[in-house]
């Protein structure tokens, strides 16, 4: 590392850089940080999902695997389990094929391309909340803009937000809208590094644009793909404000996904045990994607947008 | 860019309004009066504006998110700008562990942590405060991780030079290591930003007081609480939406650029 | 490391607090409530009263929602320490928070105090968790029926009915919905968790036994009951789904003129007559297979954690506040039933009763309004509650599959909390 030895004023660069406790300085403020707020927290949640309390007792018996069976046999987990894995089967495929499809449009270095990659990125940089709201608006039963569509072409009212076989279709149309342009940038970059003369060797066959596209694009695309395919599982899974905000799990739990019941077992009902028992089930889960995702690329990046 | 006819720019302008079309137009509805917005007419006025930061207090959220956001981005800069430099330049002992650890948060899902942070903080008395709000928050092993790579591409000897002229590591790091990483620092920055300004499980939890709510708890707080009494009024509500959408959109032209880097360096690197 | 870290925000923190505590001179009490709209000016009004009596008391009030958020803050708050001195709390939901030690056994104050001799029996009952005073009751009530008067002329009602059983209800419901349907009205809301309460008592039944504890939510009764308020809105379609999501929703469609029946607690009255006018008409209850209504409203509470001082000017506070003169303009304005024996006597609750009989209404209910139970589970209960019946209501899940689900787990969180 200290190849520069020979010289005085660089050996005592070396001797100082090579000084124990520097590194350790550096990184210390980072290593206190995540150690307080997610590593020590991690071994919270697994003595407190073998435990029983409500906040208020001041003693916490000791109950085993009480909790993890109560949460197994219980209609909530598996209508949540139900109801989140349906967001997720349905909402990846849909945000994927429409990012890949709209990003082969808007891949070329056009002023309109331009435009419309802005636009559709917008929408995932901004608060879930703000959307959630305006949402909710946009489908309200009475004053809401899409039942006035509905109105202006003569179809009936539909309770988008209050009826249990619509509300989580309405929230996966919503999340897709606002993560679409994320994945579109994605898209958008791989397409652009895919090396022009294999277009053009492919047009050159006298491939037409979907033969290209399924030839070329489509198998060159497939480390990226894969990639969104597990972000965009784990977002599925992980899914919360937007459902807070629109519909609190409601109606009838039509749209209690994961984190929603975490935050009702935790919050409301004060069931420390069972919500943490559910935060390490989950938890577990979307530990086996990330390691998926980190053998993917190869590398373990990871960034919630 | 290449060149192309206007009308296709003027199309593409057309279709990306539409998309956006949802947004824009809760923003025209917060210039509108309640009385009209329900009565089917049309009036305008920014008393909407007027009534969400004098009766709502949502310039003091405004503030708050602002605090926040900047001390998390700030704090969790320096902190990841440190530690990428020292996983980057030097080989100690326990080094490689302590990089395994960082990145390792990067798959750790954020739920976990919110039973127990909320009772850490409660302990430590730090629930409603600007603190509880911003200490879970800037520990960020993605920035570290990201930072180390791109510190990793600066030519070594550009820190060999400065130590030979007599610069200790802060010093290199100061002087040498920042400027040239300066792009991905700024990238790095904006996402900090953004995740802190709109996020919401931990506010939800860790905010009782109506002082330090953040603009993403007030306007929940704004729109649940009128959904109660009758009619929402929607113009206002729409208001506090566009009050919190507001820097985000309005820097977005900006930092663009910056985001997508960001983005596309995470995925594809 | 982490200690010594943690001991040094502790210390930071406290310090700040010491500050702002020593800024002030006279005693300030935090006080959690849970009324907005009319009542909730009326409590202000109550409370600048007080504190021109009380010049060394601030009264420092916040609205933090409805029971549930009351709850629910209370209880995430204890940990945290953040946790107010003097608290509304549902009648049936405090035992929790008696029973875990974070409210103040009240009994010493109320003995000391001529209060005791001036509420009534019922009110002061509820306030007792195994045997000791922990709320001293602010605003009780029952349930009651509220008609739209107007709405039913439209439908061809002219004369209010007998409302006496569930299908004479149940009628008038369809009629109003199948003539005035197409202009969006409907015939009754859809109840809330206290009505629902109530038609569960009124068929004879109960969630849980007030004397053994006993949790009942699978007794026929109380599924017949569930059954026959779902059916209201999944299977005869004569209530809408929107009361079943949010509760509140379904008040505002009733006070808008869109419903013409609702089931609530007379403690709305003062907002829904402000609302629906000379059309509004109040009668009691049904008695379907017995009349028997339950008693609810809420009382204060004072926090065990709160230093001496504040707790002394919370008794003050709490005090107050069940006093004749502040029980008067509380129920003038609201329609809470008289909790003191001298309210009456006031000039204006006198006045109220003569120019608003529908007040009468609930206190003639009283001889057969019961007090509920109030074991640590309740709170539990209640709390899921919601979800079970917006499961049963918009038809998700069957009436009879549900509550026994729903009685096994209360049962197990019986076992656990207890």
């Amino acid at each position: 590392m200290c190849d520069i030895a020979a010289r005085p004023p660089g050996r005592a660069a070396c001797l100082l850089m090579q000084s124990k406790f520097i590194p350790y300085l550096l990184v210390l403020p980072l290593i206190a940080f995540l150690a307080v707020f997610t590593y020590v927290p991690i071994g919270v949640s697994l003595y407190l999902s073998v435990h029983t309390w409500d906040f208020l007792s001041p003693d916490m018996p000791f109950v085993g695997l009480a909790n993890y069976a109560e949460l197994l046999s219980s209609y909530d987990f598996w209508n949540s389990l139900r109801v989140t894995t349906i967001f997720a089967v349905v909402s990846v495929p849909l945000r994927l094929g429409l990012a890949l499809a709209v990003a082969s449009y808007l891949s070329r270095q056009t002023a309109s391309a331009r435009i419309l990659r802005g636009a559709l990125f917008l929408p995932s940089v901004t608060s879930a909340v703000s959307i959630g709201v305006v949402f909710s608006w946009f489908f309200s039963t009475d004053y809401g803009f899409a039942n006035a569509l509905l109105h202006a072409i003569g179809l009936p009212k539909i309770a988008w937000m209050q009826d249990p076989g619509v509300s989580l279709g309405v929230l996966i149309a919503v999340n897709t809208w606002k993560q679409l342009g994320y994945d579109v940038v994605i898209y958008v970059a791989a397409l652009q590094a895919v090396p022009r003369e294999l277009y053009d060797a492919a047009a050159v066959d006298g491939g037409r644009r979907w033969h290209v596209f399924r030839r070329v694009t489509f198998p060159l695309v497939m480390p990226t793909t894969y990639f969104l395919l597990i972000v965009s599982v784990i977002d599925a899974f992980q899914v919360f404000t937007i459902v807070d905000v629109m519909t609190e799990g409601g109606p009838a739990g039509a749209t209690d996904v994961l984190v929603n019941m975490l935050y009702r077992v935790g919050f409301t009902l004060f069931n420390i045990g069972t919500g943490s028992a559910l935060a390490v089930l989950l938890f577990a889960f979307l530990i086996v994607l990330a390691l998926l995702k980190a053998r993917v690329i190869g590398q373990k990046v990871h960034y919630e947008a | 860019m290449k060149p192309e006819r206007p009308a296709l720019t003027i199309l593409a302008l057309a279709g990306g309004l539409l998309f956006l079309l949802p947004v824009l137009y809760s923003i025209w509805l917060s210039f509108q009066t309640a009385h009209a917005y329900y009565s089917g007419g049309l009036e305008f006025t920014v008393g909407n504006y007027g009534n969400a930061i004098g009766q709502f207090h949502f310039l003091r959220y405004l503030l708050n998110s602002l605090i926040v956001s900047g001390v998390v981005t700030v704090a969790g800069l320096s902190v990841a700008t440190a530690a990428a430099f020292a996983f980057a330049r030097f080989r100690f002992p326990g080094g490689n562990f302590l990089f395994a650890a960082t990145v390792a948060t990067l798959m750790i899902p954020s739920h976990i942590t919110l039973i127990p942070n909320y009772l850490t903080l409660a302990q430590a008395g730090l629930l409603d405060s600007y603190a509880g709000l911003i200490l879970p928050a800037v520990g960020n092993g993605f920035a570290a991780f990201f930072l180390r790579q791109y510190i990793r591409g600066i030519p070594r000897a550009l820190d060999e030079a400065a130590y030979m002229d007599g610069a200790t590591p802060l010093k290199v790091l100061w002087r040498v290591i920042v400027p040239i990483a300066r792009p991905a620092i700024l990238s790095m920055g904006l996402f900090i930003f953004l995740g802190e300004w709109n996020s919401y499980i931990w506010p939800l939890v860790a905010i009782n007081n109506d002082d330090l709510f953040t603009l993403q708890i007030g306007l929940t707080r704004l729109y649940k609480l009128n959904a109660g009494e009758g009619l929402i009024d929607w113009p206002l509500v729409m208001a506090a939406s566009t009050i919190s959408l507001l820097p985000v959109i309005a820097g977005f032209a900006l930092v663009e650029r910056h985001l997508v880097r960001g983005i596309t360096a995470g995925a594809l690197k | 490391m982490l200690a010594t870290l943690r001991r040094i925000l502790l210390a930071a923190s406290l310090s700040t607090v010491a500050l702002a505590s020593a800024a002030q001179a006279a005693v300030t009490v935090e006080f959690w409530h849970s009324f907005d709209g009319s009542s909730g000016k009326a409590l202000e009004q109550i409370i600048g009263k007080f504190e021109a009596a009380h010049p060394d008391i601030k009264i420092d009030a916040q609205d933090i929602g409805d029971y549930n958020a009351i709850v629910a803050k209370l209880q995430a708050a204890i940990p945290a320490h953040r946790a107010p001195d003097a608290v509304i709390m549902e009648v049936t939901r405090y035992g929790l928070f008696a029973d875990r030690g974070v409210l103040k056994d009240l009994t010493p104050y109320l003995d000391a105090d001529p209060l005791k001799g001036q509420l009534f029996d019922y009110a002061r009952e509820a306030g007792i968790y195994k045997g000791k005073n922990y709320i001293i009751p602010f605003n009780s009530s029952t349930p009651v029926l509220y008609l739209n008067t107007k709405l039913l002329k439209e439908a061809g009602i002219d004369t209010v009915p007998e409302l006496k059983t569930w299908d004479e209800i149940l009628k008038v419901a369809q009629t109003v919905t199948d003539k005035l349907g197409s202009q969006g009205i409907t015939g009754i809301a859809a109840p809330g968790q206290f009505a629902r309460w109530g038609l569960v008592e009124d068929n004879d039944s109960e969630l849980i036994d007030p004397r053994t504890n006993d949790i009942l939510l699978d007794a026929p009764g109380t599924i017949a009951a569930y059954q026959w308020m779902a059916d209201l809105v999944h299977k005869y379609h004569v209530a809408s789904p929107d009361g079943v999501t949010n509760e509140a929703q379904g008040e505002a469609e009733f006070t808008a003129g869109k419903v013409a029946m609702m089931l609530n607690s007379v403690g709305d009255y003062g907002g829904v007559r402000q609302a629906v006018g000379p059309d509004l008409t109040v009668v009691p209850m049904p008695c379907n297979k017995v009349c028997r209504v339950p008693i609810g409203g809420a009382g204060i509470g004072i926090v065990a954690a709160s230093d001496k001082a504040k707790q002394d000017a919370a008794w003050t506070f709490i005090s107050y506040m069940a006093s004749a003169d502040a029980n008067a303009t509380w129920f003038a304005a609201t329609g809470y039933m008289p909790i003191n024996k001298n309210t009456a006597a006031v000039p204006v609750a006198a006045d109220a009763l003569k120019t608003q009989p529908a007040l009468q209404v609930s206190i003639d209910q009283l001889p057969f309004a019961v007090g509920r139970p109030r074991p640590v589970v309740v709170t539990w209960m209640r709390a899921k509650e919601y979800t079970m019946w917006q499961a049963m209501a918009l038809g998700q899940r069957d009436v009879t599959e549900a509550m026994k689900d729903f009685a096994t787990q209360t049962r197990a969180e019986a076992a656990k909390s207890n």
